[in-house]
């Protein structure tokens, strides 16, 4: 975590996060049929013109697809939230879910999956900090893309931080691994520390 | 007398919250743990009756807390505080004999409701 948080405020947005995302597991288990276990996702602050080399390592070899939903809420709030997907194991989960196994197909599979990761994620983000916000639709950046590094950064350009939530699901019998970006504006940090600290303060 | 509680979460904003969320007539005295591993040096030193407890945390998650109590036979009530709020999830600790399992973040209202189901206030 960046320098910008103190220990109690990346302790405070952490669990604001891991509430979030178990919200947002219980409906992707539900949507999958299945189990997930949950893990404490890594999340990280980062200026957004190193995005596209912090995932280069990870998508490099592997066939990925970028999908993007814009959010909009009360006192400024706002950004756009990225799902990357290996495809790897993307086939598998398809026919799992009874999806085609065609490329179309798996893309809105992936497309449903971002909407439902991604409002969930953020709905449950905003309850807790007394927000509320609106979406964009889910859009595809790009599909079947082996250049993961140029596509995140020409979303990345438009944003200056980034909030790196690193997302690995296990299924029952599958292995199920994305990451969501949050890209926001460069004030939102102090935005961010204000919320963390009032909430700090309740306690 | 003052009830030995044990609140056992890796956060601690969450620990606090559940400190926050008890009652001023809960008459106890508090510990705390910040994984599972703390939290069965605990129960294995000392008389415990009740442990709030979260499910996902580093060294040894809630599970693996919930299967040594109910392996070495320790005498406590156990009301599971979590973030993982699957259906299935509710299902495993409620047969390794958890009293409860209330959703993060905690609702006090909640809290107190199971809390006298079971005569702890």
């Amino acid at each position: 975590m960046s320098t910008a948080f103190s220990e109690e405020q990346r302790d405070c947005l952490q669990e604001l996060i891991n509430v979030a995302m178990g919200l947002a597991s219980d409906k992707l288990a539900r949507f999958l049929n299945t189990f997930v276990h949950l893990q404490v996702p890594a999340i990280e602050l980062v200026n957004s013109v190193q995005i596209p080399a912090q995932f280069e390592a990870r998508y490099s070899h592997t066939e990925a697809a970028l999908i993007s939903q814009g959010f909009l809420g009360n006192d400024g709030l706002r950004g756009e939230a990225i799902v990357l997907y290996q495809l790897d194991n993307a086939h598998r989960i398809a026919a799992l879910l009874g999806y085609d196994t065609d490329s179309a197909s798996e893309l809105e599979m992936l497309t449903d999956i971002s909407s439902i990761l991604t409002t969930t994620f953020l709905n449950g983000l905003a309850d807790q900090i007394d927000n509320s916000l609106s979406y964009s639709a889910p859009r595809v950046l790009s599909s079947r893309q082996n250049n993961v590094p140029e596509a995140l950064q020409e979303t990345a350009v438009h944003w200056e931080l980034a909030l790196k939530v690193d997302i690995s699901y296990q299924l029952v019998d599958h292995s199920f691994n994305c990451d969501m970006l949050l890209l926001i504006p460069g004030e939102a940090v102090l935005n961010i520390q204000q919320i963390l600290d009032r909430i700090l303060e309740e306690y | 007398m003052a009830l030995p509680v044990l609140i056992c979460d890796d956060s601690l904003l969450a620990r606090k919250q559940v400190r926050k969320s008890l009652p001023e007539s809960f008459d106890a005295e508090f510990l705390t743990a910040g994984n599972g591993v703390e939290a069965l040096a605990i129960l294995r030193s000392q008389e415990i009756g009740l442990v709030f407890l979260d499910l996902t945390m580093p060294e040894l998650d809630g599970i693996g807390v919930l299967e040594a109590i109910k392996q070495d036979g320790l005498d406590c009530f156990v009301i599971v505080i979590s973030a993982d709020i699957q259906p299935e999830m509710q299902k495993r600790v409620t047969e390794l004999g958890a009293l409860a399992f209330i959703h993060k973040p905690v609702n006090p209202e909640k809290l107190v409701v199971i809390l006298k189901q079971y005569g702890l206030i």
